[in-house]
């Protein structure tokens, strides 16, 4: 390759990776209102936030593993579940001991697979998987394949009422509670990932594990770390869609595993870990939200929908992992 | 006292090492003492005929596996094989869609395998990709309900192949054993079947030998598409009719049974044929369970459990090979004859 | 001028890395049935030499000849298809297939497209009993044996193709005295058979036993080849080392005089690894720990900082037992450990340099859970003034730096966490001299800022200038240990390859 072209692609690739998403999600938002004048609408970009907050909750979480250069978590979808469905069935002792239960399964299951991606170094898809099957057993054993309803398991202690409440809740009367809880996450993962010794150790294992081990980095608990906040951001947004569908079932959280990997890699996180931010992921989520809208204005079903957020993720993760490779920085 | 230990040690790597034969021989002992009606003829014929799907199934899965790769479209291609297989029935004919099947699952592994030599991405994303976009097309094209053979229903031919011609043997069943033969008799006998092993095991090794190390994994994604159609077509012919997630459970419990059976995730270990056994080690089992009146969800908990554990067991055995390696056997030599070390005179 | 009992001539041959001549015009030159043993010290240039018979590079200036004809090895498979095969110190066999198939790996015998088994194993059997290995069975899989005979395995591979000159590099590095003693036999027998073998190694001994003619190289150039009858261990040492070479580069300076003991090390083992070390480093003291490659240097040094969980013996830091259980313990106790493998254990290539830089002290950093990269600005300007890193601006992608200024960014990160123990693995590898003199200063400073220092080096002149005494391992043992006053390259060298050190 000529210096030229080297020079342009390694541009291109900054830029790609400077500008980031936003560049994108300005674009889109022309293309949108091309497409439609209902687009640029509040009423609509409204509804549009309003479709993503869960997915953002349940990618700010993934980012973390994904950042650490372990892909992906694949349990995030049977976490969901289950975490719903215990909060449920845990609504008989009252709301908020409900609520912790969700907590608590979520966490559960996320010491779990920090214990073995960490400490064993399973191959952390292989083992997401597995345990995403695992829960899905269990689930779908103990509860015999049934759905379970908070305002019966509630009784008549009020508390079914709440759980059903809860996603509809506006703190300060105005701003839905997923949008709160989000902001939250969002802020909060971007200090823990910039500002906090955990983020920049996470920053090593994701450029390079061998020298974070030889730098003094403790893996096993920083790579646990990573996938117990997967778990536990997935948990979150399991008992808030559990409130949403006001059902506990065990396919609640169907797909956003691949949603919430294709948000992150979209927002910049690269595959190959170390690189990205919180920002970023937000990004990411709008931009499939927004992708999402524009299909729908233009009368393109769910299921079509799929096949262009195949394609994009597929697009995004084969045109950096080349850039990457281009700009000679993934050969660490 | 050691030469004891050593024996037991040596024993229980072989045991390990032929794990699926042991597990079969278990399997087929105890369930039918345990489980009414399960050594039936009639039921084992049910048992091997539940078998061919995933088998089918696992043969590329495994050779996927075996270059040290991952497909998790198998599930989604299935369901494209059996769905197309059925859906273009009134128009190309039997032999006609059945062909295209295949080509399309072909196809889907071609993408696939491109995409993880070409773009580099690493082939759990990729297939997680291609997965989505398949499970898409797939609901458009079935308008998410069953596919079924329209028109006059001609079901001489999933009759034929649901009857056992001899007893325990149907015509699908057979199929099925030849072509998870004509695998193992490729990969045991032929030169680039062994390549695929070398590929898997040592690629720079293998490009260093002359053998182009992108095409035999192009080549095994190829194998796994088409295969996994073949897989979902012959069951489509023999059933008549296909659901959209047909294909859902089988990922797991192929991948379970691949690993159960002894193929490496890390590469170049394998053998289509134990996973074949290992389909139907799970099969039966399974079988059995339903037999005993467990509840059909325990068959996703234990496929998972199985799964889980034999990842965990491989995972220790890779930590404790890690910790022996750089030990070097004269150092040890040196310590089990308690002897000075004897310097070598200049 | 061709000669045709010459396999290999090389005439004036040179490879230029970026700025640095690696080999500077080479004359070589090896006949068949004579086993040539090519020696110099690390970074002599003897690698880069083996590369390009290898056909690594595209891109050296002079003439090759094999066999009287002029030849161009710009691709590995060039080299291949003139005979050429070259045996690596790392192995290169797929662990997961049988011993016949690595052999033949490539070109299995097949007949009508069916793999003719009776053949692999015949062919493979007859390969095998080339290299003595008669007893092994073909279809045994390599992972299941012993790295002696995968070793073996691997000359028999490179056997199989047929090759007329056969380049081994430290074929012996993890071989016991028994297996050495068998593999030269292997080695005489292909000699025989009208081989030209290139032997490259550090340990003399084996040398004098097996090679016909040896040549030396030192800073790129050779040296001298002489007939091996005609030298002694001494004449190759005296000629590796070079006496006047660089002798203000490496002019020892007077240090005061080593306070009290810092760090004592009793019967430290891992077992298969090194055995029962016992040494003590003392305040403004620098250590040096020497051996050959494989001698268990590095494994030592791991097993101090806690990277590899030792066995059994107790370390005593300032005469308190200490126990750490990992490295972060060991850091905290104020050790810390400068891997040998520069890009793949010590840096993050793809970050910055003041990010590298800081790595290490990310836990100091933080402050009730507020990490703050600022409160690390001193140090970094400081270290990087120190160590003049260029460019300057801690920024740049440590990919983009130089060999010795990632060296330099690598020893700032260790000295970021101001150790009182700093153990130093190979730490001017592969830098260019300005980057080297720099490196030394910093480690004098250490040592006369009263802190200890153990410092593990194949270079020697380095390893001489700088320790204030020198340890020996040898086979993971610690054999020798030689103080100040005794200390001379010839002697590290000497007592290094097993002999008696007063030269």
């Amino acid at each position: 390759m000529s210096e030229r072209t080297t020079q342009f692609t390694r541009s291109l690739g900054g830029l790609f990776h400077r500008a980031g998403i936003f560049g994108a999600v300005v674009l889109i938002l022309a293309i949108g209102a091309l497409v439609s004048p209902k687009f640029l609408t509040a009423g609509n970009l409204l509804n549009t936030v309003d479709s993503v907050m869960l997915l953002g909750i349940v990618a700010v979480g993934v980012a973390f593993v994904t950042y650490s250069g372990h892909y992906a978590d694949l349990s995030v979808p049977t976490t969901m579940a289950f975490s719903g469905v215990m909060a449920v069935e845990m609504l008989r002792f009252g709301f908020v001991p409900a609520l912790l239960a969700g907590l608590a399964t979520g966490l559960g299951i996320g010491l779990v697979n920090a214990l073995m991606v960490g400490r064993l170094r399973v191959n952390p898809i292989i083992w997401t998987l597995a345990m995403s099957y695992l829960t899905m057993g269990v689930m779908r054993w103990l509860w015999s394949n049934q759905q379970i309803y908070p305002d019966v398991k509630g009784g008549d202690t009020g508390a079914g009422r709440l759980f059903t409440e809860l996603y509809r809740h506006e703190v300060l009367s105005r701003i839905p509670l997923p949008m709160v809880i989000l902001a939250l996450f969002a802020v909060a993962g971007h200090y823990v990932l910039t500002r906090t010794a955990f983020g920049q150790q996470l920053k090593l294992v994701g450029s390079n594990p061998s020298m974070a081990a030889m730098t003094g980095v403790r893996m096993p608990r920083t790579v646990g770390l990573a996938f117990v906040l997967s778990a536990l951001a997935a948990s979150v947004g399991g008992i808030l869609i559990t409130s949403l569908s006001k059902v506990g079932a065990y396919y609640n959280g169907e797909g956003y595993d691949f949603d919430a990997v294709t948000a992150v890699v979209l927002g910049g996180v690269m595959l190959t870990g170390g690189r990205g931010s919180m920002l970023g992921v937000l990004g990411g989520v709008l931009m499939l939200g927004l992708m999402s809208n524009i299909l729908t204005l233009l009368g393109v079903d769910t299921f079509a929908q799929r096949i262009v957020k195949g394609a994009v993720f597929l697009a995004v993760v084969g045109v950096s992992s080349l850039l990457a490779r281009r700009m000679g920085r993934d050969d660490a | 006292m050691t030469m004891h230990k050593e024996r037991i040690t040596s024993l229980l790597a072989a045991l390990d090492r032929h794990r699926i034969y042991v597990l079969l021989a278990l399997v087929f002992a105890i369930m039918p003492f345990v489980a009414h009606g399960f050594g039936t003829v009639n039921n084992l014929t049910t048992v091997l005929k539940s078998s061919c799907l995933n088998a089918t199934v696992a043969i590329g899965f495994t050779l996927v596996l075996i270059c040290g790769e991952l497909d998790l479209t198998i599930g989604a291609t299935l369901t494209l094989g059996a769905m197309l297989t059925i859906g273009l029935q009134p128009h190309l004919g039997r032999p006609g869609s059945f062909a295209v099947a295949v080509a399309a699952g072909a196809l889907v592994g071609l993408c696939n395998g491109l995409i993880v030599t070409k773009a580099r991405v690493n082939s759990f994303i990729a297939t997680l990709g291609s997965m989505t976009i398949l499970q898409g097309i797939l609901y458009i094209y079935s308008h998410g309900s069953s596919v079924s053979v329209t028109g006059p229903a001609d079901f001489r031919l999933a009759d034929f192949l649901e009857k056992p011609l001899v007893p325990l043997l149907t015509p699908r069943v057979l199929i099925t054993v030849a072509l998870v033969a004509f695998a193992q008799g490729v990969l045991t006998w032929t030169r680039p079947g062994r390549n695929f092993f070398l590929v898997g095991g040592n690629r720079e090794t293998a490009w260093f030998s002359g053998i182009n190390p992108a095409r035999y994994v192009v080549g095994a994604f190829v194998v796994s598409g088409a295969g996994a159609a073949v897989g979902g077509a012959l069951f489509g012919l023999s059933m008549c009719s296909a659901t959209p997630n047909l294909g859902a459970s089988c990922l797991m419990d192929v991948i379970a049974a691949t690993i159960v059976g002894g193929t490496a995730m890390t590469g170049g270990k394998g053998s289509v044929l134990r996973s074949a056994l290992a389909v139907l080690t799970f099969t039966a089992m399974f079988n059995g369970f339903n037999a005993l009146g467990f509840p059909s969800e325990l068959k996703i908990l234990i496929a998972g459990l199985v799964l889980a554990l034999v990842v965990i067991h491989e995972a220790a055995a890779a930590r404790r090979h890690e910790k022996a390696r750089g030990r070097r056997p004269m150092l040890m030599e040196e310590l089990r004859r308690k002897a000075p070390p004897q310097e070598r005179e200049s | 001028m061709s000669d045709i009992g010459l396999a290999l001539q090389l005439e004036q041959v040179s490879k230029r890395y970026t700025g640095m001549l690696a080999v500077d015009g080479v004359d070589f030159d090896v006949r068949a049935g004579e086993v040539h043993a090519l020696i110099g010290e690390n970074g002599a240039g003897k690698s880069t030499l083996m590369n390009i018979i290898a056909g690594a590079f595209a891109d050296y200036t002079g003439r090759i000849l094999i066999g009287g004809q002029e030849v161009a090895l710009h691709s590995p498979v060039a080299a291949k298809r003139h005979g050429i095969q070259m045996i690596h110190q790392e192995l290169s066999l797929a662990r997961t297939l049988s011993v016949a198939e690595n052999l033949l790996a490539g070109r299995l015998p097949a007949r009508l497209g069916i793999l003719d088994r009776r053949a692999l194993r015949a062919e493979a059997r007859a390969l095998l009993q080339r290299v003595g290995l008669d007893s092994l069975d073909p279809a045994t899989l390599v992972e299941d044996i012993g790295q002696h005979e995968a070793q073996l395995v691997e000359i028999a591979k490179a056997l199989g193709n047929r090759p007329c000159i056969l380049v081994m590099d430290e074929p012996t590095s993890a071989l016991s005295r028994d297996e050495v003693k068998h593999l030269f036999e292997i080695v005489r027998n292909l000699r025989r058979q009208g081989l030209a073998i290139v032997y490259i190694s550090h340990h003399l001994p084996e040398i004098l036993e097996i090679a016909d003619r040896v040549s030396v190289m030192r800073d790129g150039k050779k040296i001298a080849t002489r007939e091996m009858r005609d030298v002694t261990q001494a004449d190759l040492v005296e000629m590796m080392v070079g006496r006047a070479a660089a002798a203000d580069l490496y002019s020892r300076k007077a240090r005061p005089a080593p306070g009290k003991e810092k760090l004592q090390v009793r019967g430290l083992t891992r077992i298969g690894v090194f055995h029962d070390v016992s040494f003590s480093v003392r305040c403004g003291e620098i250590l040096g720990i020497g051996g050959l490659a494989g001698s268990g240097r590095t494994e030592l040094a791991r097993a101090l900082v806690a990277a590899d969980a030792p066995d059994a013996g107790e370390l005593l830091l300032d005469g308190c037992p200490v126990r750490p259980k990992r490295l972060s313990d060991a850091i905290r106790l104020g050790m810390a450990y400068l891997p040998e493998e520069r890009k793949t254990l010590g840096l993050a290539l793809r970050l910055s340099a003041g990010e590298n830089l800081l790595a290490a002290l990310i836990p100091r950093l933080t402050r009730r859970c507020h990490y703050s990269a600022r409160r690390g600005d001193g140090t970094l300007g400081r270290l990087m003034g120190l160590l003049q890193v260029h460019p300057s601006d801690p920024q740049v992608t440590v990919h983009n730096l130089s060999g010795g200024n990632q060296q330099k960014v690598l020893l700032a990160k260790w000295l970021a966490v101001e150790p009182q123990v700093l153990i130093l693995d190979e730490p001017t590898r592969g830098v260019d001299i300005g980057a080297k003199v720099i490196i030394h200063r910093a480690i004098e400073d250490v040592a006369e800022q009263g802190r200890a220092v153990i410092l593990i080096s194949s270079d020697l002149p380095e390893l001489v200038s700088l320790s204030d005494r020198v340890l020996i391992l040898r086979h993971g043992r610690m054999i020798r240990e030689m103080p100040r006053e005794s200390l001379s390259e010839e002697a590290v060298l000497l007592a290094a390859n097993g002999g008696v050190g007063d030269v």
